[in-house]
């Protein structure tokens, strides 16, 4: 029964992101056809079991829900003696491929500009050098401006695409899954464990194994809102365990859905400063 | 002087009333910067600045920079009693003012595709690291020799065109040209072959005119195009500059006899030659390895040179001799770079340089290789660059008497948010007529200090 109310709950998340992604496809379905929808999905929650493929689709939906982002946030570097340094940024989202971050300070790092693509394209703009560099597929897996963040961490989450899953356990509050990297997936990390929350399909840990096996990361997400329709993680921390050193992550504004468009996620714009 | 101080006081006034704007962002940074000749213990650089840079967006229209340079050298020049006694101190203290960048950027200027930026600006084309062959519209500033990769700022409108969403057509009109900075002090002559005088003569007085281009549109304007895109997973982009090469070239010398003993007064006259560039880059990676290339296909307009020198065959009389100094064949330079990250942090950084800044001209070109392997530690705390530096080749067979060696490891010790320290050296050596070569007895040793504001 717990699986079935569980189902049902990841086929609404689904249903719910369909409808979400234009208001031609909502002006489509009308209430009439919801229900016939609505009826057959349920009919089938009794014949089927959530696979380990399904909560990850619907991890990458959840956490990827909101059609575009705007937030401003703060980065605070925490070294093993409890000094803190802190970067403030500003990031756009779109979709799930699309992502532009702007350092607004500290001095010596504002203005440097992340922009992530689709087809893993990624540049970084330094005003210094007045230029805009296409980033390496090298570059990929150091570490992002001095955080703990990679810059593939920071690029986007599409856990579907890059990796394999395997439901590791099931306990009272939380899916237990492993990941590996999909065959033709160049990763840093052997396999993540990701513990996700069965209400609401979002991912709250993974740790990060290095190719030798070891726990080398790990992500925590706290501070979990609900705003409107989206669950929003306010506070994300990365600690490092071999350097002893992590970085959490603090939304101070956020917008959602305001109707960002493709050119907001341009080298253009990648070089502007706000 | 005065001239100087009152450009000063209305820059701080200009300041002062900018930084009671909201919408002005102010930062920059403070550095000192000091060099010590390890072969005589001599102090060779000794920099103080104060690096200010202005600017806001108060909307999504426009956008506005300003950049201006305060500099404090170290090295007083004081000759006599009364320069310790001017009021303005400048012997004492000697300084400089460096008004760099003063733009204006006009977004969506007439057209939703259109960005145009009207000003003084640094322009920087080219994928290359330091050392961009098709970047020809800002003026190289190669004050400082080590540091070379620097330009000035031009006057220039500046336009780029967004067509579709891979595709930007770049044009660029200066006005009136430019011309590069060069070394200064003992580092002088690195960018210009020795001067070779025949036997029996000697030099007295050297001096020299530099004649600029006229301030007419058709002699004294540049102006450039560029074409960006993607191919497959490649940034591309083909270019073309019109102008003049911001280095100077010798079109006229004159050895003007003092006595009978073969002692010469030498003046030359020096000017710039007008080119066109064809460019083209690329920036993308094979494998996981970061490659770049970027090449300049140049061609001069012929350069002759008149030597106007006492006759060894009719004494008294000056014989006129008229020879090429820059011939009108195309010549190329390039560079071809990659670089990679290992596993365990340690960055590469290499480059293959067919040309150098200051040189030109078929037949003249010689070949270059940069390196740059460096870690960070204590959560990228401490940057450690244990090999750096550069080796230069102008004649492959024979190479053991015509190379040239910089090795340049560095240590730079980020000591806050925005506060660095930099220590390093700079150890030369070669053999030959090479940039390198003649500048093998300078080895330094320096430590800079920059606060970013």
């Amino acid at each position: 029964m717990n699986k079935i109310i569980i189902r049902k709950k990841y086929l609404m998340i689904q249903l719910n992101q369909l409808l979400k992604k234009g208001s031609r496809m909502k002006r489509l379905i009308n209430p009439t056809v919801f229900f016939l929808v609505f009826s057959i999905i349920n009919m089938q929650l009794f014949a089927q079991n959530i696979s380990a493929m399904e909560i990850l689709k619907t991890v990458d939906a959840v956490v990827n829900a909101p059609k575009d982002i705007h937030q401003f946030s703060r980065m605070i570097l925490i070294n093993k003696d409890g000094n803190e340094k802190v970067r403030e940024s500003e990031m756009y989202q779109k979709g799930d491929d699309m992502r532009l971050v702007r350092f607004l300070s500290p001095a010596d790092q504002k203005g440097i500009g992340f922009l992530s693509l689709p087809n893993d394209l990624m540049y970084l703009y330094l005003p210094a050098f007045r230029k805009i560099r296409m980033i390496a597929s090298h570059v990929k897996n150091t570490n992002f401006a001095g955080t703990d963040f990679s810059y593939d961490d920071m690029s986007s989450f599409k856990y579907s695409e890059e990796y394999d899953p395997q439901l590791l356990e099931t306990r009272d509050s939380v899916y237990v899954l492993e990941l590996t990297p999909k065959p033709d997936v160049e990763k840093d990390y052997s396999k993540l464990v990701i513990q996700v929350r069965k209400d609401n399909f979002y991912p709250v840990k993974i740790d990060h194994y290095d190719k030798g096996g070891n726990l080398w990361k790990v992500m925590i997400r706290e501070k979990l809102v609900k705003k409107g329709d989206y669950w929003i993680a306010l506070e994300m921390e990365m600690k490092d365990l071999k350097k002893l050193h992590s970085t959490k992550m603090v939304v101070d504004k956020i917008e959602l859905d305001t109707g960002l468009t493709d050119k907001t996620f341009t080298k253009r714009n990648l070089k502007k400063i706000k | 002087m005065k001239k100087r101080n009152l450009l000063a006081t209305a820059t701080i006034m200009i300041i002062g009333t900018l930084i009671g704007q909201e919408e002005v962002s102010i930062n920059g940074y403070l550095q000192t910067d000091n060099r010590l000749r390890t072969g005589n213990n001599e102090f060779s650089w000794n920099e103080n600045r104060l690096n200010l840079q202005l600017e806001g967006a108060p909307s999504d229209q426009y956008h506005y920079f300003s950049e201006i340079r305060l500099r404090g050298f170290g090295f007083p020049d004081v000759n006599q009693s009364s320069d310790l006694q001017l009021p303005e101190k400048n012997k004492v203290y000697r300084w400089g003012l460096e008004f760099r960048e003063a733009y204006v950027d006009l977004y969506g200027f007439g057209s939703e595709n259109l960005d145009v930026r009207i000003g003084r600006q640094i322009v920087s084309w080219g994928t290359a690291d330091a050392f961009n062959p098709t970047s020809n519209i800002s003026p190289d500033d190669l004050e400082d020799i080590y540091n070379f990769g620097q330009r000035l700022g031009t006057n220039a409108i500046n336009a780029n065109y967004y067509w579709r969403d891979n595709l930007t057509v770049n044009g660029i009109f200066v006005p009136i040209f430019t011309p590069a900075t060069l070394p200064s002090g003992d580092f002088s002559g690195a960018f210009a072959p020795p001067m070779e005088l025949p036997p029996g003569l000697i030099a007295r007085y050297l001096s020299d005119v530099v004649i600029l281009p006229d301030r007419t549109i058709s002699k004294s304007s540049q102006y450039a195009l560029k074409v960006a895109s993607n191919l497959f997973t490649y940034d591309v982009s083909l270019s073309y500059f019109k102008g003049q090469d911001d280095f100077p070239i010798a079109s006229n010398v004159t050895f003007t006899p003092v006595d009978t003993m073969g002692t010469m007064d030498i003046s030359t006259v020096l000017m710039y030659p007008e080119v066109g560039v064809i460019g083209g880059d690329f920036a993308g990676s094979i494998g996981s390895v970061g490659v770049w290339g970027e090449g300049a296909l140049t061609y001069p307009k012929k350069v002759s040179m008149i030597t106007i020198s006492p006759s060894f065959i009719t004494p008294g009389q000056m014989d006129t001799i008229q020879t090429t100094a820059l011939d009108d064949e195309p010549y190329l330079k390039f560079v071809l770079g990659g670089d990679y990250t290992f596993k365990n942090g340690l960055y590469f950084n290499t480059q293959y340089i067919r040309g150098f800044i200051h040189e030109r001209g078929k037949g003249t070109l010689n070949d270059y290789f940069s390196f740059r392997l460096e870690k960070k530690f204590l959560n990228d705390e401490l940057k450690v660059v244990p090999i750096g530096g550069a080796i230069a080749i102008n004649n492959w067979d024979d190479v053991e008497n015509n190379y040239g060696l910089v090795y340049a490891p560095e240590v730079v010790y980020y000591f806050s948010d925005n506060v660095e320290l930099s220590l390093g050296a700079f150890i030369l050596d070669g053999k030959g007529e090479n940039l390198f070569g003649s500048i093998k007895d300078k080895d330094e040793i320096y430590l800079k200090v920059k606060v970013t504001f």
